[in-house]
């Protein structure tokens, strides 16, 4: 398949996060024809161009700048374009090459964002773990304010922006947007209700537009090539390019950029360079920890687009995090280890959360060990449906798909370790579902 | 205004009502632990998950603000198991021990499991433990295991006191309610934490192991604390006050109380209280008592009365009217200030700087009669008077000097019952009916709540029974008759009725003699 590496295209070049290099790439070219349009008119290139939120929940980005209130209709509030940059989803790792490559990209889409919603002040909100990029980034903007495209009058065209960086402490839920928010405005960082949304009453009760890194570092390519262009890429319903995180039992682990529609297994066996040498595919999880998880036959059939992905195999393309486990894997102790992430990072706010992913974590850990029965696991998926879209935010849901997926599609891993447990039979992590012989003596 | 369905019943509310507050409307309960009328939205309990009907997804009824054509259902399958579900994972860390929990009777974890849960256990998976006892205030233990963290105190902190004081520490299921290192609750309406809380992680130390809850009775009535007039509960049981609590009137004092209101619940019974009549410092019975005042006012040539600022409307209506009708030579005064030794405390919140619960009905009084004089004029005239009877207000401590022969009705002892020559004990407000009127001009109830201690009598019974002795009773014998009367006579309380003073009370007319937006009546800011 050919297309334009929309995101990626720089990063190969030396010293491509820094401002000369940049711009002899093309980086902040398109800003000044983006500057000379009306707010109004880049809203619609970008509705036009269908493209749609690259941090997990994919939704269309042009619909959601359209929110923000108008002049009128805002009672003097200012509007903030907050670039999403906590990337915290386990298996994500593409945020950070495009901020550590290519801040300039990110910065430039910013800048357009910011003049298509009416935002004079910006904030990156970047995880406490990506301490050094935070430098780079603030470097890149001190570049950028010195060659004046930051501040006042950017390029004689009359907009203003300012741009702040601001480092997180470490925290999933952060990368929530509304967690996000209350993280910058000095608060725990926990979700918040919703309505209001932030497009109406965000940071500081003012209208906030909050995108991922990747979406935003897209807008530039738009705006220089129009929508058009961008929607003959990828599928109907999934415009253009994605990054993929891709990690696991493959032997180029990495992030690849392909036009969405990409079919999975090629990914996988092109880009990905295949499994380890002989191995097979055990499952894969698409879109970062917290979508359902795929079975081979599913992979096979799937190509890397929000619609095949929910069809198929009932789960999400999300932040485009793909973690390919071989048959090595033990997934039930796969599973323990990411419910202790979610119980560790579950913000305590909602009841069914708080409790619940704790206790899914103690009985995945009586599982793994040999030591749970049948009951378990009937208490196990009732738990995880009592928690699934009862919360405040999404992180629910996200602490409970893997345990329904992997129950629902592996249970022949759990039903080995409790008739395991039944039989009295030690345990121990990484264990091959014991055979007819160990279990016989 | 929108109309919403609830369980198919139709019900027009005001537009920005939530589906809590609209369900209660048709008597449909939608149980909540983190939902308070008087503080912000939080939604973090989910225990208010209700259907939509034609909705993609169960949604919090708290956060739910009804809307044309808005129908929720809370009787579906889908919501009996979200309940119980919410149940359990709250119950599941909880230590369960009730039978040491001062809470139980009135603890929303039992009532709902009983109605909401009713599961078999599944918690087999050891609990996470927290610090339990902390001290973190005068008035307040925390016990943190027993917390849900549904964060009304929290919010409390934050936007009633604004002292932010307690937090939610920790993530996950080590969420945890705590103070930070050090501090301590320092405002002044550390009860209400206690009382918002919805379980037993914040008790009131005056309170807790004094009794079983469900031994207590509640009675509706006025708070006698200042010039706030807060709403309250006064529970009891056999004869004895056990607490105040705070009851809502979002005119008033929407659903708090202050501390000091609190306070005054040992005082009831306490050594302070003047429990027998005295006349000349030997005990006499109140007849007695009444007979030898009656002779002294007979007999005197310059009487001032001193109407109180403490007392009732019923009982200062009654001393007016004996004052007018059968001592038509008597002065009357009205005294202001405060007893001495009264809280000095006071803010913009509740407590008031006047710590008289009836002064504006004393006023109303005063502008009415039109012959009423002042504290000065009581100063200067003292020493003119023979006779000087006080109902309530401690005059000599106020003002520090009193007339030869001093008269004093009241439930407390201070400096003017002590120098007293007659001494009449009268009712404490949870012993009697009657009515204050408030800051506001709001004219509210007391309501007799237990028997009143030793011999004393509601103070409009005893102006029944001096009015009698002096030749012409006030008619103030049955409390709803004298405020009655009250209403006719006073042209700001035209068309008031006794009875239908209701829960909330009633705001006075506007005063003629004040510009328009000039007088008192207006809404408290709390």
């Amino acid at each position: 398949m050919d297309f334009p590496r929309i995101l990626s295209g720089n990063w190969e070049t030396p010293n491509s996060h820094t401002l000369p290099v940049a711009r002899s790439l093309g980086v902040y070219g398109r800003l000044e024809k983006a500057l000379r349009m009306q707010p109004t008119e880049i809203v619609q290139v970008v509705k036009d161009s269908g493209l749609r939120g690259r941090g997990g929940a994919g939704f269309p980005t042009g619909m959601k700048w359209s929110f923000v209130p108008g002049p009128d209709k805002r009672g003097g509030k200012p509007v903030y374009l907050l670039c999403n940059a906590d990337e915290s989803e386990p298996g994500t790792f593409k945020d950070r090459y495009c901020m550590w490559k290519d801040p300039h990209l990110m910065i430039e889409g910013m800048i357009i964002a910011a003049h298509a919603i009416g935002c004079k002040v910006g904030y990156v909100y970047i995880r406490g773990e990506f301490r050094y990029i935070y430098d780079r980034l603030w470097e890149a903007v001190h570049e950028a304010r010195a060659a004046g495209l930051l501040g006042n009058n950017i390029l004689g065209t009359g907009v203003d922006f300012e741009l702040h960086i601001h480092l997180g402490a470490g925290a999933y839920i952060c990368g929530e947007e509304t967690a996000l928010i209350s993280s910058l405005e000095g608060f725990k960082g926990q979700p918040k209700l919703k309505p209001p949304f932030p497009a109406v009453e965000g940071a500081w009760r003012a209208p906030t537009i909050v995108n991922n890194v990747e979406t935003l570092s897209a807008v530039p390519w738009i705006i220089e090539h129009g929508a058009a262009a961008y929607k003959a890429l990828g599928t109907e319903k999934s415009p253009g390019t994605k990054l993929f995180s891709c990690s696991g039992h493959i032997r180029k682990p990495g992030v690849y950029e392909v036009a969405l529609g990409y079919p999975m297994k090629d990914l996988i066996e092109k880009e990905c360079g295949g499994l380890l040498p002989g191995r097979t595919m055990k499952a894969v999880i698409p879109g970062g920890s917290s979508v359902p998880i795929m079975t081979p036959a599913e992979v096979y059939a799937c190509t890397m687009d929000y619609e095949s992905i929910s069809t198929v195999a009932g789960s999400y393309l999300g932040s485009g995090g793909m973690i390919v486990m071989d048959d090595t894997t033990d997934l039930v102790a796969a599973l323990a280890n990411l419910l202790r992430f979610y119980a560790h990072e579950s913000c305590g706010q909602c009841t069914p959360c708080r409790e619940g992913c704790g206790w899914m974590y103690h009985i995945l850990c009586r599982v793994r060990d040999n030591c749970a029965t049948a009951e378990d696991l009937v208490t196990l998926k009732d738990l995880a449906d009592n928690i699934h879209s009862k919360t405040i935010c999404f992180f629910g849901a996200s602490a409970a798909m893997p345990v329904q997926s992997f129950l629902l599609k592996f249970k022949a891993d759990f039903i080995a370790r409790i008739e395991a447990a039944s039989k009295g039979i030690a345990s121990g992590t990484h264990i091959a579902p014991p055979s007819p012989a160990t279990v016989g003596a | 205004m929108p109309k919403v369905k609830i369980n198919d019943v139709e019900v027009e509310v005001p537009a920005g009502t939530n589906m809590i507050e609209a369900a209660a409307k048709v008597g449909v309960e939608i149980p909540h632990y983190c939902y308070h009328p008087n503080l912000s939205i939080a939604g973090n309990c989910r225990m208010c998950l209700v259907d939509i009907v034609g909705g993609r997804a169960p949604d919090i009824a708290c956060n739910m603000q009804a809307r044309d054509g808005l129908a929720i259902r809370t009787d579906t399958p889908a919501v009996k198991k979200m309940r119980q579900s919410v149940m359990e994972f709250l119950l599941v860390n909880h230590p369960l021990d009730c039978p040491i929990c001062d809470q139980s009777g009135e603890c929303r974890l039992q009532d709902y499991y009983m109605e909401h849960g009713d599961y078999d256990s599944r918690g087999i998976e050891e609990k996470v433990s927290k610090k339990k006892r902390q001290d973190i205030g005068d008035k307040i233990v925390l016990d943190a295991e027993r917390c849900v963290e549904c964060s009304r105190c929290v919010r409390f902190g934050d936007e009633v006191t604004g002292t932010g004081d307690l937090r939610l520490m920790n993530r996950g299921d080590h969420t945890e309610i705590g103070m930070f290192p050090g501090e301590r609750l320092e405002h002044h309406y550390q009860g209400n934490l206690a009382d918002i809380c919805p379980v037993g992680a914040l008790t009131n130390k005056d309170f807790r192991f004094q009794r079983r809850v469900w031994y207590l009775r509640e009675t509706a009535s006025v708070c006698g604390g200042c010039a706030t007039g807060c709403n309250i509960q006064v529970c009891h049981q056999e004869g004895e006050v056990f607490r105040f609590l705070p009851r809502r009137n979002d005119a008033v004092n929407k659903s708090w109380m202050c501390d000091h209101g609190r306070d005054q619940v040992p005082e009831i019974a306490g050594l302070k209280r003047i429990l027998r009549s005295r006349v000349n410092g030997a005990v006499v019975d109140v007849e007695a008592a009444l007979i030898a005042l009656a002779e002294r006012l007979k007999s005197a040539k310059r009487v001032g009365v001193v109407l109180g600022s403490r007392a009732t409307n019923e009982a200062n209506w009654g001393l007016l009217q004996v004052v007018r009708k059968n001592l038509k030579s008597a002065r009357v005064f009205v005294v202001g200030g405060n007893d001495p030794g009264s809280v000095e405390y006071a803010d913009a919140l509740l407590v008031d700087a006047d710590k008289n619960p009836n002064s504006a009905g004393v006023a109303l009084l005063a502008a009415y009669d039109g012959q009423v004089e002042t504290s000065e004029a009581l100063g200067s005239a003292m020493s003119d008077l023979d006779v000087l009877v006080v109902l309530e207000d401690d005059v000599l401590g106020r003002l520090g000097k009193s007339a030869a022969t001093l008269v004093y009705l009241g439930a407390f002892k201070n400096k003017s019952s002590e120098h007293a020559d007659v001494v009449i004990p009268v009712c404490h407000s949870v012993e009697m009916d009657g009515s204050y009127i408030n800051r506001q001009g709001r004219v509210q109830r007391i309501r007799r709540a237990v028997n009143a201690a030793g011999d004393s009598l509601p103070a409009w019974l005893v102006m029944e029974r001096l009015g009698a002795k002096l030749g012409s009773a006030p008619g103030t014998g049955m409390v709803a008759a004298a405020f009655n009367a009250m209403a006719k006579a006073v042209p700001r309380m035209a068309g008031m009725d006794f009875k239908a003073l209701g829960e909330a009370g009633l705001l006075l007319a506007a005063d003629p003699s004040q510009p328009e937006g000039g007088d008192a009546r207006v809404e408290t800011s709390v």
